[in-house]
């Protein structure tokens, strides 16, 4: 079982026991030293990139995690990237292309570094204390809880159709298939998200988030 | 406040509810409620539980204008306050909601955190807000979870930290929506003795009969949006014609009284 969404499992390691606030500050350091440095100087962009994946590695993320993430990120980074030169009728815009996939890349694993060393509701915490705005906090709050309302979800619908497929196979009929799960997820998302709100209401939620760590 | 236990907490008197497809949901639901009394409704699926239900805090209708809303002007009162747009803070701190599914209920990071999450909307200083929130984790069984995550919890922990949350509002009604479904017996059989323990008025919609005629001092039987039976849940749940004509059945905990196996 392949579980994009892997569980927080307690590890200990060296990066684990730093405190929340070193993280978040090692962290930004970093994407900043990215993107203060020239986007065509290979060989600190690749020194930068080791560092990254050494300080992954010292935290004990599994390669194949990494690995997988970073494969779906650069797809992304890549069109995005490409768009560039493309508008320029590929005459230029190397440089701009490259600074994007340096700096994307190097950004992408140090939040990966970060949420895989500090628990989130404790990253939470630390980003409330620097003040990060209540409502942002929200965002990320629920976001992170209802990843995994909804990715379990998924997953069901994902099984009671494999359930009733038995060995129909083809490309066509997957993508139907898929996009037809997709349109449910929405669905029954937007359902979940009116219960949810119902729910916040029911306790006297009145647009205003109060938290007891203030 | 302190009511005595004869005085009414919630009237309804005439609540109709057609949802925006056009299906009549409920149709003149008529009855009140004393305090301390625990009510048990009853009936097949769709028949109007949930919907009554979330009429007692204003959840629905969505939009309680005169000329929108299908619902007779206040047809509830909850402690001689109408259900309303005027009242709606009121009548939620007074009604105390627990959903059929945890998961819509806990959204927060830590369990700690979601019992707060009412405490807090209420304006209560932080140490009153700490005392209700280990108080009411201890009214649940529940010592000690305050920093467990809330997505490491079983469905039945999830349940009782979502009645946590709610109790911690100190509401004066609890209206729980299918708190048994889907709990094995053991946590089940504490949720139940956590219910018996709260001392206010409860309505609980529920299929399981059982439960009803162990917990509930009076039942309710509702089928297509209308009352069709009212009073003792082993008189009402024990007639058997009754039963059957609304989808239900004798519970086993009646049939054995009155058939002991030999």
């Amino acid at each position: 079982m392949n579980d994009p969404l892997a569980r927080p499992r307690p590890i200990r390691s060296l990066c684990h026991r730093l405190p929340p606030i070193v993280a978040l500050l090692l962290s930004v350091t970093v994407i900043t030293v990215g993107m203060l440095l020239p986007p065509t100087h290979w060989p600190s962009h690749g020194a930068l990139l080791c560092i990254l994946l050494a300080a992954l590695s010292l935290a004990r993320v599994p390669f194949r995690v990494v690995a997988g993430r970073l494969a779906i990120f650069l797809a992304f980074a890549l069109l995005f990237a490409v768009s560039v030169p493309l508008s320029q009728g590929f005459r230029g815009g190397w440089e701009i292309a490259q600074g994007i996939l340096c700096r994307g890349t190097e950004s992408f694993l140090s939040g990966l570094w970060l949420i895989s060393v500090v628990p989130f509701d404790r990253l939470l915490a630390t980003l409330r204390r620097l003040y990060v705005p209540a409502i942002l906090l929200a965002i990320l709050a629920f976001m992170y809880r209802f990843l995994f309302v909804l990715w379990d979800e998924l997953d069901t619908m994902r099984a009671a159709r494999r359930a009733r497929t038995f060995d129909r196979a083809g490309l066509v009929f997957r993508w139907h298939n898929a996009a037809q799960m997709i349109g449910m997820l929405l669905i029954r998302s937007l359902g979940r998200s009116e219960r949810v709100y119902g729910a916040m209401c029911a306790r006297g939620w009145d647009g205003t988030l109060r938290t007891l760590d203030e | 406040m302190n009511p005595s236990t004869a005085e009414t907490v919630l009237e309804v008197s005439g609540l109709s509810f057609s949802y925006p497809n056009g299906r009549q949901a409920l149709d003149g639901v008529r009855f009140s409620l004393r305090h301390g009394e625990i009510l048990g409704i009853v009936g097949p699926s769709g028949a109007g539980k949930s919907t009554l239900l979330l009429h007692l805090n204003g959840l629905l209708p969505l939009r309680p204008e005169p000329t929108r809303a299908s619902t007779n002007g206040a047809a509830v009162h909850v402690a001689g306050l109408s259900v309303g747009a005027a009242n709606l803070a009121e009548v939620r701190r007074r009604v105390g909601f627990l959903f059929q599914d945890p998961d819509d209920q806990l959204f927060c990071p830590t369990v700690r955190d979601d019992v707060a999450f009412g405490p807090l909307n209420l304006g209560l200083p932080r140490a009153e807000v700490e005392r209700r929130v280990v108080e009411s984790l201890s009214a649940v069984g529940l010592e000690g979870f305050e920093s467990r995550s809330t997505l490491q919890l079983s469905l039945g922990e999830r349940k009782r930290v979502c009645l946590a949350g709610v109790i911690a509002c100190q509401p004066l009604i609890l209206a729980l929506d299918e708190p048994f479904s889907n709990l094995d017996p053991r946590a089940r059989r504490a949720l139940v003795d956590v219910l018996r323990r709260f001392e206010g008025s409860q309505i609980i919609a529920t299929h399981d009969l059982d439960v009803v005629v162990e917990l509930c001092n009076r039942v309710l039987v509702l089928d297509e949006g209308a009352i069709r039976a009212d009073g003792a849940p082993a008189v009402v749940l024990g007639d058997q014609a009754l039963m059957e004509r609304h989808g239900l059945e004798v519970p086993l905990r009646l049939q054995l009284l009155r058939n002991p196996p030999q």
